[in-house]
Formats: C-alpha cells, structure tokens, sequence
C-alpha cells in the first residue's frame, strides 16, 4: 500500500516501461476513464514495439493532456487549447520518421481546435490522434462542449443544451482521414487493436473514445455521481455499427455508432507526398 | 543538404530578401498565411524552400502557423513565419508559448496601416508595443530588429535566427510595407562570409540534463535537445520546474517568469545595435526607425546643408530598447524629433522615458498609408529647432 502523494510501490508492468514513475499516480478523478484509454494506448505501443526514442506523445489541453503530459517516457509535446494538430503538423513534418501519438479532447478538437482538426484531416497528417469524448468540459467544471448531449444540463446550459452535438467521427470521414473509429472506455481490446491499426495507418487515424466522466458529466447532466451509472448510460446511448442495421431510425436517434468508420490506408498524406514532391524539386 | 547561399546582386523587394535571409540562416521550415504586404515572402519561401530540402507550408490562419513552426524547431528544424497587423494579433496566442517553452524561431511583422485591417497595401508602423507586450500574461523579454532597407532584410533575418538561437527565444524582424516592397540592390556574399549560429546541443547525458535553466536565469547558449535525441523533453504551456514538468507552485511561477525576463535584461550588452549620423556635433536628434528612418536620414541632409546642426539616431535592435544609447543623444542634444507612422506615439514614448528629462522629445506622427516625406520632417526640425 502506499500513502496519499507517494508512488505506488507496484505499478503496473506497462506503466513501470513507458510512463515516468515520478509522475505516478496520475491526477484523474476517481472513476475517470482516461486511464482506461491511456492503458489501451500502451498495450497498443507494447505491442508495436514502440520505443521512447522512435515515438512522441502529444497533447492538446484538457483532463487528458494533463493526465497524459510528461508521463511518458520519451518526449511529451503539450501545445495550447486547440493547437494540437498546428503544433504535430510542425513536428511531424520536421522529423516524418517518428511516430506521433496525439491525445486531444472535445473541447479541443472540436471547439477551440475545430479548424486545425479538419485542415489535419483534409492533409491526411500521419499521426494517430485519439479523441477522449467525456462529453462535457471536464478540467473547467462542467460547461457545455460541442459534444454534449441535446438537452443537457450543465453549468453553462442551466436551462439544457439546446444546440446539437458534433459527431466527430462523421466530420473526419468527411475531412479525409484514412482511418476512422469510435469506441468506449469499455470496449478495451477492440480500443487497443484499433489504436495499433491506426498507428500503422498511413495518414490521419483518428479514434473517438467515448468515456465516463462521474465527476461533472454525472453530476450535471446524469445527476449522479457514480461511474457505473455513466458507463450505464454510454452503454444505452451507443450501439455497434452491425446491430444499428437491424434496428429503426426513431431507435437510432441521439445514439452513439460504435466501431470503425473507414480505413483507406492507400490513401496517401502530406506527409508522403512532400517526400515524393522533395524527390522532384530538390536541388542539391 | 545545400545551404542554400546564392552569392551575387539580385535587384529585389525587402519581402524576398528576407525570404533568401532566412534560407541562408538554414531555415528548413516555413508555415504562414498569406497576407498583404508580406505575400512576397511565403512565395519566394515556398518556390525556394523545397530546392534545398525545406518544408515550406500555407497553413489555415495564422494560429496554425505559428504553432506548426514551434512544432518543427521542437523537431529539430530552423523555422520561420511572417504576418502583418491583425496576422500578428492572432499569433500573439503561439508566440507566448514559444517564449514559455524557449523556443527557437523567427517571426517577421511586415507592419501595415492599422489598427484592424486598416489599409492592407500600405505602410505603418504600430505594432511596436504589440510584438513587445502584446504575448499573454507578461512575464517575459521579447527580441526585435528593424531593417530599413532591402540589404538590411537579408542581413538582419540572419541575425534574427542567430539571436534565436542564442537566447533560446522567439525573434521578430520588425520590418514595414516600405521595407517590405522597397526593390533595390542586394548583394548575397559567398557563404564562407555568412556568420550562422548553429543550434547548441547538450553535451551531458539525458538524466543529467535540465531542459529549462530556471536556477541560473540569465544564461544564454543553453543547449535546446530536439525531439528524438532521446533526452526525453517535455514542452507545454503551463508554468514548468526545470524538467519542464506543470507546477501550480509560486516559487516555480517566479523562477520561471525571470528566467524568461532576465536570460535577455542581463545580456542587454549583446543587444544594442544603433545607427548614427552626423551626432558628433549635433545640437538636435532626429529619431526613427525602419523604413521611415529613410525619409528622416534625408531630412537631416537637407538641414546640415541650411547649417543647422541635426543628427539622426535609430534603433536596429529594437527591443530590447537601447536605453543607454539613447540617453547618451539627450544628454548631448536639446531637442529630439521622433518621426513614426502611427499617431499614438509608441517610439517617441520610448524615447522620453530613456531621455530621462534630458531633452526634450517631440513626436511627429502619421497615421500611416505613406511614409513620412523629408521636406514634411524638415519643416518640423526648422520649426523646433532652438
């Protein structure tokens, strides 16, 4: 056991390889699932046989990026709310050989950050971003996100949301991503299986984690603060891609698809076709 | 990789001879937005970049470039944006945190007539309080140099990236739209002429090595590790202890807010670069800087020839100010002409604060759209002149 503030004297055989022990344990709130998104990402790096030195975490700002930043091992790149891709598209371009693994929130990626996400999209940047979709503004307390349910109550939406909600997966299909998926904080293997795909995925993968947020999402919007009720309502809210088919429009409405969207991995991005264009008009 | 040196004399714009600066300082990054009147530079960057290995790339703003730019010299590159009036505004949000992070590059701000989009095709000069003051939460030093010619673009950019590299810091080339579309002989020397900083690297082992000084804040030429080299960096926009890691704590905040101040107000000796005319003597000073030092250069003339004793002074390292030099002119002078394109007066307050009641200090303002003319700067010495 250990005391409040101390690193835990066991850690888990993945965080002892890849994350900073002296940054252990991490600041997520109690039944947070951005350590289950963070365990499926280093099951995914394992499992790659990543290495601090081939591979970059990047952050946006958000409970995730303060979750994620500076634990891992190698180097960490947090950039200003909503300049995560701005920030990956200069690194990534700099050094093309290097894995970027980018971590960024709904606030982020589609408020603050929404036009670098869809410009990161549309250029196909070759990076493997990971959306932590609590639906509700998490680090600030409890306002609403362009993710937030229609209807609901939060400290800025006194009255209920009365905007509709992104789908962020739809808008990454659209902007030209070459892989697209959704999954939530409990769906663990597929999440890991998928974050390994997209990191070998030439191009923009970018993967949705829809997880729980007992602190402010359950408190205002579900008026509970208990996790197992938010996962509950993750689970009633969300349904796979095969069983959506068999079911009624009216049943899908308000409904989170869950699974991948598009792979396209012959699509190429700029990252490729600047080596291939630097092939051709290089001088000397 | 080319350096990318093209020795000669090129008859260009200022805007493109920053461009040919940069690539001879080994920028091999620039992201940017297009705007008038620096349009010319992100043209010339992106013909020229890609022949010497560079990633040259248009951005969606001017929020994206800024960032994409501290991103590739996070990676290990020289890199380089440029904007103008309501441009700069916006990347005011990225330049704080290549100044918290210290970040090496160069911003150029090829000022226009404003304030807002005011008139996009022509000169002025207000954004000299903005670059310096103008990065979120203070806190903080900023570097700037102001060329007056097409020359001068291509000198000072290199100097600018120099600089950068050396204080470990964002740099501006404070340039104008007169500096900016002025065409006129450039000479390129041979490469071997060329003085350029390469980045310093750590020489001690990772789990030796602190990414950030906060204990000895007025070092320079502190070594910048990139991504990949295996020190395990870690950059962000939250006040940081000396690993770089977030820290609420106030000592941290204070430790961190003057090394950002004084790795710059503890070199002021590395930073003063003025230009001088005709002060020897001098009973009157005539003060301005960038393009407007040009008109102002041919007043003095016209006023040596009438037999009126009147020197110029000016200012090419910007920020930090040159307090000292400037001081030293309102000790020998009684009256000090500050002739800028902005109404408000933000050289000419500058100039009365390090006058130190010495002189007296009158602003001869515009609003911009043309420069100053010499006859206009002229009249207005024959008029103070005591």
């Amino acid at each position: 056991m250990s005391t409040v503030g101390e690193t835990p004297n066991v850690l888990h055989p993945l965080v002892a390889k890849y994350l900073r022990k002296e940054r252990m344990p991490h600041m997520a709130c109690p039944g947070c699932g951005i350590g289950q998104v963070v365990h499926a990402v280093l099951l995914a790096v394992d499992e790659l046989g990543l290495t601090p030195k081939d591979t970059v975490w990047v952050q946006g700002v958000g409970c995730n990026s303060r979750i994620t930043y500076s634990t891992w091992v190698g180097d960490n790149v947090d950039a200003h709310h909503g300049r995560m891709f701005a920030v990956a598209t200069g690194l990534k371009m700099a050094r093309p050989d290097m894995n970027f693994i980018c971590f960024t929130g709904d606030g982020d990626c589609g408020a603050i950050g929404g036009n670098h996400f869809i410009h990161a999209c549309r250029r196909n940047l070759d990076v493997t971003a990971i959306l932590f979709n609590n639906g509700i503004y998490g680090m600030t307390g409890g306002q609403v996100a362009p993710t937030s349910p229609l209807g609901a109550v939060t400290t800025t939406t006194p009255y209920g949301n009365i905007e509709d909600p992104f789908d962020m997966c739809q808008m990454a299909v659209a902007a030209g991503a070459s892989y697209v998926a959704r999954w939530r904080s409990t769906d663990f293997k597929p999440l890991a299986n998928s974050i390994k795909k997209g990191i070998q995925t030439k191009g923009l993968a970018f993967i949705e984690v829809l997880l729980q947020c007992p602190t402010n999402f359950g408190r205002y919007v579900l008026k509970t603060s208990n996790p197992q009720d938010v996962l509950k309502w993750i689970k009633d809210h969300s349904v796979s891609q095969k069983e959506a088919k068999k079911i009624s429009k009216e049943e899908l409405a308000g409904k989170y698809l869950i699974g991948e969207f598009v792979y396209r991995p012959e699509r190429t991005g700029i990252v490729e076709r600047y080596q291939e264009f630097l092939k051709k008009y290089q001088k000397d | 990789m080319s350096s990318g040196v093209k020795p000669g004399k090129y008859f260009v714009q200022g805007d493109e001879a920053i461009a040919e600066g940069a690539i001879a300082a080994g920028c091999r990054f620039f992201a940017g937005y297009p705007i008038t009147p620096c349009s010319e530079t992100s043209e010339t960057m992106a013909r020229r970049l890609p022949e010497v290995g560079g990633v040259c790339l248009q951005m969606e703003d001017e929020l994206a470039s800024i960032h994409a730019v501290g991103g590739a010299s996070v990676g290990g590159l020289k890199a380089m944006t440029i904007s103008s009036g309501p441009g700069i505004s916006l990347k005011l949000e990225g330049l704080g945190w290549g100044i918290k992070n210290e970040i090496p590059y160069v911003v150029v701000d090829v000022q226009r007539a404003g304030p807002s989009n005011g008139v996009a095709t022509r000169v002025g000069q207000g954004d000299f309080y903005t670059i310096r003051y103008g990065s979120a939460g203070g806190n903080s030093s900023i570097i700037a140099l102001s060329p007056k010619s097409t020359q001068e673009a291509f000198d000072l950019t290199i100097e600018c990236f120099n600089l950068a590299e050396i204080f470990r810091c964002p740099v501006f080339l404070l340039a104008d739209e007169t500096v900016g579309h002025t065409r006129e002989l450039l000479l390129i020397p041979e490469e071997s002429e060329l003085k350029v900083v390469k980045r310093v690297k750590p020489t001690v082992p990772p789990e030796q090595f602190l990414m950030y000084p906060l204990d000895t804040p007025g070092v320079i030429n502190y070594p910048f590790p990139n991504i990949g080299e295996g020190y395990g960096i870690c950059v962000s926009p939250y006040t940081h202890n000396s690993k770089g890691y977030a820290s609420t704590a106030q000592d941290m905040q204070e430790k961190m807010a003057k090394r950002l101040v004084f790795k710059v107000t503890e070199n002021l000796d590395k930073l003063v670069r003025v230009e001088k005319q005709k002060m020897e003597d001098a009973e009157f000073a005539v003060v301005a800087y960038g393009g407007n030092a040009r008109p102002a250069i041919a007043a003095v003339e016209m006023a040596r020839e009438q037999g009126m004793k009147v020197g110029f002074f000016r200012p090419i390292i910007v920020w930090p100010f040159p307090d000292g030099e400037v001081l030293k002119v309102a000790e020998k002078v009684k009256n000090i002409l500050v002739c800028e394109l902005n109404i408000d007066g933000q050289l000419s307050r500058e100039v009365a604060r390090a006058s130190k009641g010495k002189a007296e200090v009158y602003l001869l303002g515009s609003g911009g759209v043309e420069p100053h003319l010499p006859a206009q700067i002229f009249n207005e010495i024959r008029r103070l002149y005591p």
